[in-house]
């Protein structure tokens, strides 16, 4: 034992070379050991909740600062870093998320995006709700403004979950939870959005009311267009049901005598009341325009277009003033088209043969009463008449075999007569025309069929 | 501390091959040694650094080159004194033979 005392005298020239040798390890050392620890650290933090994590080492220190969300959760990262070997003391810089009160959560939807705002319980709660945004929204762009806060209810996550599939049935609005409270606003996307919304809110886990739903329902519209050019009459928006559908089509296949009927309908609910007995007049004055747009939304209509001639637009005119149920508004912009080139009579002669080719004029079964469904037909053949002001016209009445021969020739005349009337109330001079009755003397194809009578009672129009 | 050692037991070999090394010769070497009372003055700078290092005084890397240069001391001093014992070993065997 002495001996090694009196050796050890001796080692000094020996730390000479240690000090160079610790120098170096010092050197090389620190910044791999600096990686190693904050690589172990951050493992040691895997399974805990954290937000903001950050992960400083100087030398052995590691200094650590997070944003936790319960005190036990806090500590036990601490402490978790605080056990990685190597590691030889750590400054502890987390804290906990601050406390939202009340605790607020929204989702808002304009026209181009949706915005996820307020506060989220935890970071998973968070990620699984912008997913969930994403993925209920397809192409939709999807903000993210929560920030992470403690103190929200209990079985947040559900009720903000079921909130976010009733943001895809808004066109543009606003969800919000405040604490156990939900408020609802905006414009359902469409017809029934806000009745399914309602539905869906019955669903709000325990705990969670509706303190207000403020969603609106959008414009119950209905659209016709005729176009000239394309001779199409098409159809566009919503109808009630099924029965409605093909009551206003049936109309329109009626009033339209010589447009292709395209039929872009839908059902929905929603409709406001007395929709059909609306519609259907409104298709009638539709049908008389040369060309025309028919916008139905809510309980209001507006026609525009160009009548065949002046005195169509006044009797137009009265006919909305008085056809539409109670409630209803009605306005109409309806302007005259420019008149026709004058053409020859025998040119009338052909256009009227055209016209009553494609559609006849309608009367009340057994009586001399002009349907209204005819009232577009005969705008078209008073244009024509107009065209050719030096041309008198026969007014020709035909009825079928049906019934007695005097009863067809009585009816005969005074349809044709109704006919002419009609006409000379459009403006046209009387002298030029002349009404004829010829009962069932001239038929153009069988009685014995139904469709054969159908084609003999008509009214044909001969320039003379 | 474990850690350590399993870190840098390169640079601990080394020290310790260091110490196998002086302790070795100073066994035979014939210069001057350190006096009592510097030895005594060196202890006291050791125990202080020693001291200084378990209470974690020293922060963040000089903290850390504090305690790696310690440790290669303590290996270097062990190294040392098995080689001074090994020196004396040896040369207690050869010695009645010559």
């Amino acid at each position: 034992m002495h001996g090694l005392f009196r050796w050890s005298s001796k080692w000094w020239p020996g730390a000479i070379p240690l000090v160079i040798l610790w120098a170096i390890a010092a050197w090389t050392s620190t910044a791999p050991l600096e990686t190693d620890l904050a690589g172990r650290s951050a493992s040691a933090l895997k399974g805990t909740v954290l937000d903001k994590t950050r992960i400083e080492v100087s030398g052995r220190d590691v200094t650590f600062a997070a944003d936790a969300f319960s005190e036990d959760g806090r500590r036990g990262a601490v402490a978790a870093v605080e056990a990685v070997p190597g590691v030889r003391l750590v400054n502890d810089e987390t804290r906990l998320v601050p406390e939202a009160k009340p605790f607020v959560w929204s989702a808002e939807r304009d026209v181009a995006r949706v915005t996820l705002g307020g506060s989220a319980p935890l970071p998973a709660s968070k990620g699984k709700l912008l997913e969930a945004a994403r993925a209920a929204l397809g192409g939709v762009e999807v903000v993210d403004q929560m920030q992470l806060s403690r103190g929200a209810p209990p079985r947040f996550d559900t009720a903000a979950s079921l909130l976010l599939d009733q943001i895809v049935r808004l066109k543009e609005g606003k969800i919000t939870i405040s604490d156990t409270k939900v408020s609802l606003s905006g414009m359902a996307r469409d017809l029934g959005g806000r009745e399914a919304i309602a539905a869906a809110l019955k669903n709000l886990p325990e705990g969670f009311s509706v303190a207000a739903n403020d969603i609106k329902a959008p414009p119950y519209v209905f659209q016709a267009y005729k176009d000239p050019v394309a001779v199409t009459l098409t159809l566009t928006g919503y109808v009630p049901d099924n029965n409605v559908h093909a009551a206003i089509t049936a109309a329109a296949g009626r009033k339209f005598f010589s447009e292709k009927v395209v039929d872009n309908l839908k059902a929905s609910i929603g409709a406001p009341s007395g929709f059909v007995s609306a519609v259907v007049p409104a298709l009638g004055a539709l049908s008389r325009l040369s060309t025309g747009t028919l916008v139905v939304t809510d309980r209001e209509i507006k026609l525009s277009g160009d009548a065949f001639y002046d005195a169509a637009v006044t009797q137009i005119r009265a006919s909305l003033a008085k056809d539409f149920p109670e409630g209803w508004q009605v306005k109409a912009d309806i302007s005259v088209k420019p008149a026709a080139a004058p053409v020859d009579p025998t040119v009338c002669q052909q256009l009227f043969s055209e016209l009553l080719a494609r559609g006849r004029i309608r009367f009340e079964p057994g009586r001399a009463t002009i349907d209204q469904d005819s009232a577009g037909l005969l705008d078209r053949l008073i244009e024509t008449a107009m065209r050719c002001p030096a041309a008198n016209v026969e007014i020709a009445g035909h009825t079928d075999a049906d019934g007695d021969g005097a009863v067809n020739q009585a009816l005969s005349e005074k349809r044709a007569q109704a006919v002419m009337d009609y006409l000379v109330r459009a403006g046209l001079a009387a002298n030029r025309f002349t009404a004829t009755g010829y009962g069932s003397t001239q038929p153009v194809a069988t009685n014995d069929t139904d469709e054969g009578k159908a084609q003999n009672r008509r009214i044909d129009f001969l320039v003379r | 501390m474990a850690y350590l050692v399993t870190f840098h037991w390169g640079w601990l070999l080394a020290s310790v091959l260091l110490g196998l090394a002086m302790g070795w010769i100073a066994v035979v070497h014939r210069g001057q040694g350190v006096s009592k009372r510097t030895a005594r003055w060196l202890a006291v700078l050791a125990a202080a650094l020693v001291a200084s290092a378990l209470a974690h005084v020293i922060p963040g890397r000089p903290g850390y080159w504090l305690d790696l240069g310690l440790v290669m001391f303590a290996m270097y001093l062990v190294g040392c004194a098995v080689g001074s014992w090994l020196r004396a070993w040896v040369l207690s065997r050869h010695a009645p033979a010559a």
